[in-house]
């Protein structure tokens, strides 16, 4: 429970704004959860941080320190599909028929795989020469590799 | 541009210089809304006492500013100084359509363009 208490220990000590909550999907190692604190006399920001399993992407909350946490949390839940221990998180952004949790790396955005993307074609290329078919083609960063 | 005054180095739309751009298709790639669409094709130039070289010769050059989010990494990424910002501002349309700007649309606003600009 070290994520509660050093965020608490971080407000106690001068950083009394908090700023935002929100994570970091790190594919294999899981999630990071980062979470921003000001403190408005000694003028410093205070980053925290705090990591979970894929398996089980888990933290506690912070509503009992920052009662503002609550809507990132449930923003975070939406997004990321972390839950918050001793938070029931309403969805605050997706509506409830929503599947998937859209800032996860392996959520496919569907507009990307149905798009021809306009990076493929090299210099002194139009959309016809695509068709041509071609051992190497630059391929758009962020989207599933479908080749075998 | 009409109505409100703005600052000229405003981030208004986007500038094309045709004669700068070489079709080298660095902008579309790097484009993360995937706005830019560019097509060219390839043409061989002789001259007398040099040997035949080709060169690519642009087709088409629109921006979908209905999906441009006004990041400039176009602009950055030209490596031919060929994409600058321009101020002009009102370009709403009726339709999505209506948003995406051809070659001649972001040459015109090449004059807007301050001098000096990098």
């Amino acid at each position: 429970m070290t994520w509660v208490a050093d965020v608490t220990a971080a407000r106690d000590a001068g950083a009394v704004f908090f700023d935002f909550l929100t994570a970091v999907d790190l594919e294999a190692d899981g999630f990071e959860v980062v979470c921003r604190l000001w403190d408005p006399q000694a003028r410093t920001e205070h980053l925290l941080r705090t990591r979970c399993t894929r398996t089980h992407a888990r933290v506690p909350t912070l509503t009992g320190v920052f009662a503002g946490a609550a809507w990132h949390e449930r923003a975070v839940a939406d997004l990321f599909g972390i839950g918050f221990d001793g938070h029931d998180t309403v969805p605050l952004l997706l509506p409830a028929s929503f599947e998937g949790h859209p800032l996860r790396k392996d959520f496919v955005l569907a507009a990307r795989e149905a798009r021809q993307w306009p990076g493929a074609k090299d210099p002194g290329e139009s959309d016809a020469d695509l068709a041509v078919p071609r051992r190497r083609r630059a391929k758009p960063l962020g989207t599933r590799d479908w080749s075998p | 541009m009409t109505g409100y005054p703005v600052p000229a180095s405003s981030r208004g739309i986007i500038a094309l210089d045709e004669n700068a751009c070489t079709s080298c298709m660095l902008c579309a790639r790097e484009c993360p809304d995937w706005c830019i669409e560019i097509d060219s094709h390839k043409e061989t130039v002789l001259e007398e006492g040099a040997r035949p070289r080709v060169v690519h010769v642009l087709d088409r050059f629109a921006i979908d500013f209905g999906l441009c989010m006004w990041c400039g990494i176009c602009i950055e990424a030209c490596p031919f100084d060929a994409l600058f910002w321009a101020p002009s501002y009102d370009h709403a349309a009726t339709e999505p359509a209506g948003m995406v700007h051809e070659r001649f649309d972001l040459r015109q606003w090449l004059s807007e363009v301050p001098p000096g600009t990098p």
